[in-house]
């Protein structure tokens, strides 16, 4: 079986700079023919230039943007097979919904559109709409016809630019469906442009997350949850608790810190800075991966676990899981979300209490780095949502 | 008692008709009197209803020829002026330039300079020029004056115009020709329409500037201010009363299809 590829989008050393300031660092980058790719990260980080770099409609300051073996770096960008979705979807307000689907063809000079263009109209369920202007229609349903415009043109790379900001969280959760399985259906490669995170892991197939105009990461969603391997990525992509600790000793592809007076272990194949003995790395997990035990059943911990104890500051309570902040000696405000399967009553904030986590769990990151990039509080991070951690 | 609790409710409405009525009054008479028939030279008094002057409406001399010049006059400000004044609409929104900000406030000149002083320092450029006063003359003035209502009312819409739209244009393999045609015109159609209604307006019934650059050219206001001081004939009723209708009608029209498309909300 052959393939062409025609569909990889291949940005080789791309840069883009205003005066002094780099919006974006050169950066390569391979988006594989038909794959949902997302280009994640807080606004301002450059996401959105790279994005209009791949459509022609910003220039690059250097390097090049290949669509299969085809440069169009050059290419203005009404003669790139490209198409791209907008944040605000930029419908035509003089056309009507037809016209504005039909645009495409008619500018490539297809005579006959109305058969193409009811049938992409029924795909985005809107063959009712199709005599109405787009001030007519809901968010949902302008967001819809959007992407029915650009799709029609059956272009190589679809190219969406937070298309699901200006809507509700009900119907961006019911339009992230819609759009992966518009994806699925028509196999185009979607370049996927978002500051939600969770919108990013459960649409894409690969993200990059981008950091101050360069790729911090990139990876499947799970992967980049589950391994991190920059505190940005672990605290722009849910939630993560950070140790400081120090080297101790390295055994049997184990690494063994001292965090506090106390002891972790960490795989050493987890551990994405160099560990040498003395030195310092920050431990990293998980809320959800952490077991929460009162101190008086401290015994009933199994060997081998990591295990900090502190005391219980908070509670709170979510349906699905209830979140505890625990003060420990080596993280003030350690986080911890427990299912609600079988809920110990001793709980309660002021109670003394065992954290353990299996240290098949535990990351490790360099220490050179700040703890709190990519949280909340830090400059340019929007929206962190919570929920997508419990997962 | 039930008089004043009458009036109190419907005071909005009666303070409304009592200014339309203040508006449209002037229209009324000149209509009833474009029916008049005069005894003597001035038609200032009601006489006898006739019809006289609707079926010879050129039957005074000089006065259709007037107003044509003053038509065409209209019309070719009206093109020049909007023709300009949407480049530098466009000019003034989309692009940075060196002299920008100095432009943008000297575009205003000509609506805020008393007109008689603008005629006076036009008639003077034109005499030190050598320019023969004329048909040309009186256009140059006017397209100028024009100009700046044309920028105004254009810049407004291509302000509120979202820069996406033609990004999403060319992104839809409209080259840079197209996109201008089939989406940021059609999109700036109402302002640039504003402008050149309003352009028009003020080339058809300007008086003082046209005064000054004419020469021995007589368009219909000159005709009007001048056939004043001998007697007014029925005919110049007529005219008004018929670019009333006109204008009317063209409000209407803007409203019956502003009203279909309306309605095929759901």
């Amino acid at each position: 079986m052959t393939k062409d590829h025609g569909g990889d989008v291949r940005l080789s050393g791309i840069s883009k700079t205003y005066g002094s300031f780099a919006a974006v660092h050169p950066l390569d980058l391979t988006v594989p023919e038909g794959s949902f790719f997302a280009l994640l990260g807080a606004s301002g980080c450059g996401k959105t230039t790279t994005l209009r770099m791949i459509a022609g409609l910003e220039e690059p300051s250097s390097g090049t943007v290949s669509l299969g073996e085809q440069d169009v770096t050059r290419l203005p960008p009404h003669k790139r097979p490209v198409n791209t979705v907008f944040q605000s979807y930029a419908l035509f307000p003089h056309l009507d919904i037809f016209e504005n689907v039909a645009f495409g063809l008619r500018r490539r000079g297809i005579r006959s559109v109305t058969k193409q263009v009811d049938e992409m109209l029924d795909l985005v369920q809107l063959g009712e709409q199709a005599r109405k202007k787009p001030h007519q229609l809901s968010g949902g349903q302008q967001q819809r016809v959007a992407v029915a415009r650009a799709l029609i043109n059956r272009p190589k790379v679809l190219l969406l630019d937070e298309p699901l900001g200006a809507l509700d969280l009900k119907l961006r959760r019911q339009m992230q469906l819609e759009l992966k399985r518009i994806q699925t259906e028509v196999g185009i490669t979607f370049v996927h442009v978002t500051h939600d995170q969770e919108e990013a892991m459960t649409m894409a197939d690969t993200v990059a997350v981008m950091n101050a105009g360069r790729v911090e990461q990139l990876g499947s969603p799970t992967d980049l949850y589950e391994n991190p391997r920059t505190t940005f990525v672990a605290n722009f992509l849910g939630t993560s608790n950070l140790i400081e600790a120090e080297v101790d000793s390295k055994s049997g592809g184990a690494i063994v810190l001292k965090a506090g007076d106390g002891k972790l272990s960490l795989p050493e194949a987890r551990c994405s800075a160099p560990a040498t003995t003395g030195g310092r790395v920050l431990v990293g997990v998980r809320p959800e991966k952490i077991s929460l035990t009162h101190a008086d059943d401290a015994g009933d911990v199994p060997v081998g676990r990591n295990r900090i104890t502190g005391k219980i500051t908070a509670t709170s309570f979510i349906g699905v899981s209830t979140q505890y902040v625990v003060d420990s000696s080596v993280c003030p405000e350690f986080a911890v979300y427990v299912q609600n399967i079988d809920r110990d009553p001793r709980l309660v904030p002021g109670a003394d209490v065992v954290l353990h986590w299996s240290p098949a769990h535990t990351f490790g990151l360099d220490a050179a780095q700040s703890l709190l990039a990519g949280t909340a509080g830090s400059a340019g991070v929007e929206t962190v949502e919570e929920e997508a951690a419990v997962r | 008692m039930a008089l004043l609790r009458w009036t109190k409710r419907h005071l909005v409405v009666i303070a409304g008709l009592l200014t339309l009525g203040y508006l449209l009054l002037p229209n009324i008479v000149v209509t009833v009197f474009s029916f008049n028939e005069p005894k003597g030279r001035f038609n200032y008094e009601w006489q006898t209803f006739s019809t006289d002057a609707w079926t010879d409406p050129c039957g005074v001399a000089g006065l259709c020829g007037s107003l044509s010049i003053s038509l065409q006059l209209a019309a070719w400000a009206t093109l020049g002026a909007t023709v300009l004044g949407t480049m530098i609409a466009f000019a003034l929104v989309r692009y940075r330039f060196r002299a920008r900000g100095a432009v943008n406030s000297l575009i205003f000149l000509p609506m805020a300079m008393p007109e008689v002083v603008m005629a006076a320092s036009l008639l003077t450029l034109f005499l030190n020029l050598g320019a023969q006063l004329g048909f040309w003359t009186i256009l140059i003035a006017h397209i100028m004056f024009c100009l700046s209502f044309v920028v105004v009312a254009v810049k407004a819409r291509v302000m509120s115009m979202d820069p996406r739209l033609e990004e999403a244009a060319r992104d839809l393999y409209a080259g840079p020709v197209q996109t201008f045609v089939r989406v940021t015109l059609p999109i700036a159609a109402p302002g640039i329409a504003a402008g050149a209604l309003l352009a028009f307006a003020l080339s058809f019934d300007d008086f003082i500037i046209t005064n000054f650059t004419a020469g021995s050219t007589v368009t219909f206001p000159m005709f009007v201010w001048g056939s004043a001081q001998r007697g007014t004939p029925v005919q110049i009723n007529v005219i008004g009363t018929a670019m009333f209708v006109v204008a009317v009608l063209f409000v209407l029209a803007g409203m019956v299809v502003g009203g279909r498309r309306k309605r095929q909300k759901p």
